[in-house]
This record gives C-alpha cells, structure tokens and sequence, in this order.
C-alpha cells in the first residue's frame, strides 16, 4: 500500500494503474515451457434460455493425456452482472477473470457508475489481444464465452459474446461453446434450436439446467478432455444463470436434486 | 529556528483555516447493528456515502474535491491490494495506517500546497458485530477507532460527542432500523441548526424529514448476505 494521494482525476481504469504498483515478483527459475505439462481447461457452454443465459462448464482440467484436476471452476462471475467462462490455459484464463472482475469493480465504485457491457467486451477482447505473444509460442490460449447484462435503455438485456483467441468478438444469438468438447455440444444445441420442442429459448431455469448437465454429459462420452458430471460420484457442473437482476450459482444440490427427479419422473 | 517556527505557525493557521470550513459542513453517521453497519448522510446524492470495497464503506464531509480525493485513494489502495493479494486482506486498519492516513498527515503539513478539508468515517463489517471497525479520520491523518460502534463525525466536536452520549442513550441493540434512522435525522438536524442537545428533541420519521433539495444517503455494509459485495444502498423509506 502506499501513502500518497490518488492521481487525479481518476479515469476508473484499473488496468492502467496495476503496473504503476506491483508486487516483488521472484523471477521464474523453471524448466522450458516446451518441457513442462501444458494444463487445458476443457468444454464450456452458454445458451438463453426462457429468463436470460444459463452458462456450464465441467470441472476437468487435463495436461495432454493427464487428467489434472477434476475441481476446476471454469465458470468465473466477473462481478454481480457479467461471466466468463473459460476453456484453454486455465493459468492465463483465471488471471484474466481477475483482471476483468477487479476492473469492473474498480470502475463502478470510482466513477459512480456501472461499465456498460460494450466496454466490458472490449476490454476482454484487449486482454486477448494482449496474450497474443503467448498464443504465437503455442502456450496460454484462452478461448474464453463472455455474458453480460446490456443496460442501454430499457429492462436489462442479457447477452452471449463469444470468442477467438486474438480477440475478435461476436455476439451470438443464441447459443456457444468452446473447449475440446465444444463440437458436440454446438452440434446438439444447433439441432435443438431449430427442431428442438421446446427450444432451449423457451425452457424454465430446471429445464435449462438439466439441459446443461446432459449436454456435458454427452461431450464427456465422446470427448475423453470432458469430464461431464457423475451423479453417482455427487460431481455435477458449473452452472450460473444471469437474468436482468444479475448472477445466481446453481449449486451442486440444486442440480442434484433436479437430477435426481428427472431421472425418477 | 525561526523557519521552524514559521512552519508551526504555518500549521496552526490550516488547522483553523480547514476547521473553519468543514464547520459549514454537516455531520455523518455510522453505526454498528446486528443486520450490518449503517452509514448516513444528507447530500445531493452520491455525495456523502460512498462504496469502497467488498466490505468497505465511507462517510465523509468537507470539500467535495477533497472527499473525492480521499475516496479514490482509498479506492485504489483497496483495489491493488485486493488483486495483488485476496480481497481478506484489505482490511481497514491497513487501509488507514499504511495509505489513508500517511497520505492525509503528508498533504496536511505540505504548507505550501492547498489543504485537505475533508473528515469522515470508514467502516469494515464484519462475520460478527464484535468484529465491525468503524474508524473516524480527520483533514491532518489523525484516526481513531470506535469501539462503542457508533461514530458521528462533526466539525464540531463537542456536538458531535453530545449527539453521540444522546444516540447511544436511545439506540437499543436490536431495535427497529427505521426509529434509529428518526434518531439519527433528529441529531443532524439539531447539530446542522446549532440547536442544543437534550431530552426535548424527538424522532424525526424519514418520510417527515424536510428535505430542501437534499438526499438522504444511506447504505448498510450487510452482515449476512452470501454475497461478495456487501454495501447495498438503502431506500429513503427504509
């Protein structure tokens, strides 16, 4: 911490004032990137559903044919009214959910105000722009799905953006993935959205969560990186859904229970 | 020796100078409950409570530059710390030891620069009530802690302790937030109108307050919430 005043005025750009003060870092002594375990986060997926978008992610992070963890949170809420969900270098991935939450934060409480959602999807899309350097040696591609609340006039408009990894953005209309398992999961939510009855546009919150949890399920059958949810383990997913009054989790039990009566009904 | 006297002299006639001013300012409120720490002031809205951080709040009075001043500091300083560390390590006493109050003390004695006339209260809630601060700082860094967890901060500081002695005499620890707002009205308005201090003065209801252009500014640093923000404003009719 420091003992001098703010610079004023205070633009509310976070990002700008971080190298200004960092912490003592110890210098890496580590092997080569090319010898170490490369660690990948896997199959991320949002779709709007009847009240806004549902976003899910399994909890499996794999290096190469190593499954890592499978206690990854790869569904990150940026503050009370964004997420991103993450799939690629988990590492490069997480610092930029924190760079992105503390800067929204950091913006709202300094200028009285709330970032509007163009800047919020700039500034992940700059933050990509910026590990491009990373993403040309091969190591810390993130491909991330961004979703928001769009303030601009009216009832709060929740939105799906979703990614490359030098940083093009593009709204969706309604659904995305992305991850190893992605292919499957696009491939069934661009079935259901065209024949599906009822289309995941029209489901309840249960309904689109039980949804999430069999698309992933799905793509852990067909892609080995996915790890899916296991009922019988009581491993389920990470689900949030962002309506116009913002981001709830959807936690375990309340999955387990939804999946417990589907089963049964 | 007689630069060091004209330095103290120097000194001597800011502290006059700032107290002069914020004496045209109004008093700020914060105060420690079961539900959270309340914070009140009357501005113009977004002028008096303000957010910090997850856990973080401030009051303030004086100069809205220099208010403005002290809360992007304490902004940043919160914020650096929260990202290149974990948001539970801001915390309030290194807030105001390390950042606040250096800064404060340094502007202070910079005679040759313009003074800060600002003084106001931070607080940080707590899991429990015993563990509420609630910290009130003044225009030259100085800064105490409140260990009654009530604070109501005044150019005038006789007044200030009287309202103090008053609220805590009226204030139960778990009564109705609503009478505690008409508590706290009342006291701004006697301290606001130089009235004196006693047993006469009443409760003033929110929705009987006379406003003039004002607002009234309140927020509650909310103790049980699950969420990671914990300052949520509250409606004038609370």
């Amino acid at each position: 911490m420091r003992a001098t005043l703010a610079s004023m005025p205070s633009d509310g750009d976070f990002l700008k004032l971080l190298p200004q003060h960092p912490l003592a870092r110890v210098a890496s002594q580590g092997k080569a990137l090319e010898e170490q375990q490369r660690l990948e986060a896997t199959t991320v997926l949002a779709f709007h559903y009847r009240h806004g978008v549902l976003m899910a992610g399994d909890h499996r992070a794999t290096a190469d044919n190593i499954i890592y963890s499978d206690h990854v949170e790869k569904i990150l809420p940026l503050d009370g009214e964004s997420l991103m969900a993450i799939a690629g270098s988990p590492a490069v991935a997480m610092e930029m959910a924190r760079a992105l939450g503390t800067s929204f934060e950091f913006y709202r409480r300094s200028q009285l105000q709330t970032m509007s959602l163009r800047a919020k999807t700039r500034a992940l899309s700059q933050l990509l722009k910026e590990n491009l350097p990373m993403v040309m040696q091969g190591v810390g591609t993130v491909v991330p799905i961004f979703a928001g609340l769009d303030q601009n006039g009216g009832e709060p408009r929740p939105a799906i953006y979703f990614y490359d990894p030098l940083g093009a953005q593009f709204e969706t209309a309604n659904f995305a993935a992305s991850g190893s398992g992605s292919l499957h999961v696009k491939s069934i939510l661009g079935y259901l959205d065209q024949w599906g009855t009822p289309r995941p546009t029209k489901l309840d919150l249960k309904q689109a969560v039980m949804l999430a949890l069999r698309l992933l399920t799905t793509a852990a059958q067909f892609d080995s990186a996915t790890g899916g949810v296991d009922p019988a383990a009581g491993r389920y997913a990470s689900v949030y859904s962002l309506d116009s009054s913002g981001v709830r989790k959807i936690t375990a039990t309340e999955q387990a229970g939804w999946w417990q009566k589907a089963a049964t009904t | 020796m007689s630069e060091l006297f004209q330095w103290l002299e120097a000194i001597r006639d800011r502290g006059e100078y700032v107290r002069d001013e914020l004496s045209q300012a109004t008093p700020v409120f914060a105060l420690s409950r079961p539900e959270g720490i309340l914070l009140v002031g009357i501005g113009l809205g977004q002028s008096k409570v303000f957010e910090i951080y997850d856990r973080h709040a401030l009051a303030a009075l004086g100069n809205p530059v220099d208010i403005e001043q002290i809360r992007q500091t304490a902004i940043e300083a919160a914020h650096l710390e929260g990202f290149n560390r974990s948001p539970e390590d801001v915390t309030l006493r290194r807030l105001m030891s390390y950042s606040l109050s250096p800064a404060l003390k340094n502007s202070f004695e910079s005679v040759m620069e313009p003074p800060l006339i600002v003084s106001g209260v931070f607080a940080e809630v707590g899991e429990t009530q015993e563990e509420d601060v609630i910290m009130e700082f003044t225009y030259d860094g100085h800064f105490s802690v409140e260990t009654e967890g009530l604070a109501v901060v005044s150019a005038n500081e006789a007044a200030a302790t009287q309202a103090k002695r008053w609220l805590r005499d009226r204030i139960r620890p778990h009564g109705n937030r609503k009478r505690i707002i008409g508590l706290i009205l009342a006291m701004w308005e006697a301290m606001s109108h130089g009235q004196r201090i006693g047993g006469s003065i009443k409760p003033i209801p929110p929705e009987e307050f006379e406003l003039e252009g004002r607002v009234i500014e309140m927020a509650l640093l909310e103790r049980r919430t699950k969420d990671r923000v914990k300052y949520k404003p509250l409606a004038v009719d609370y």
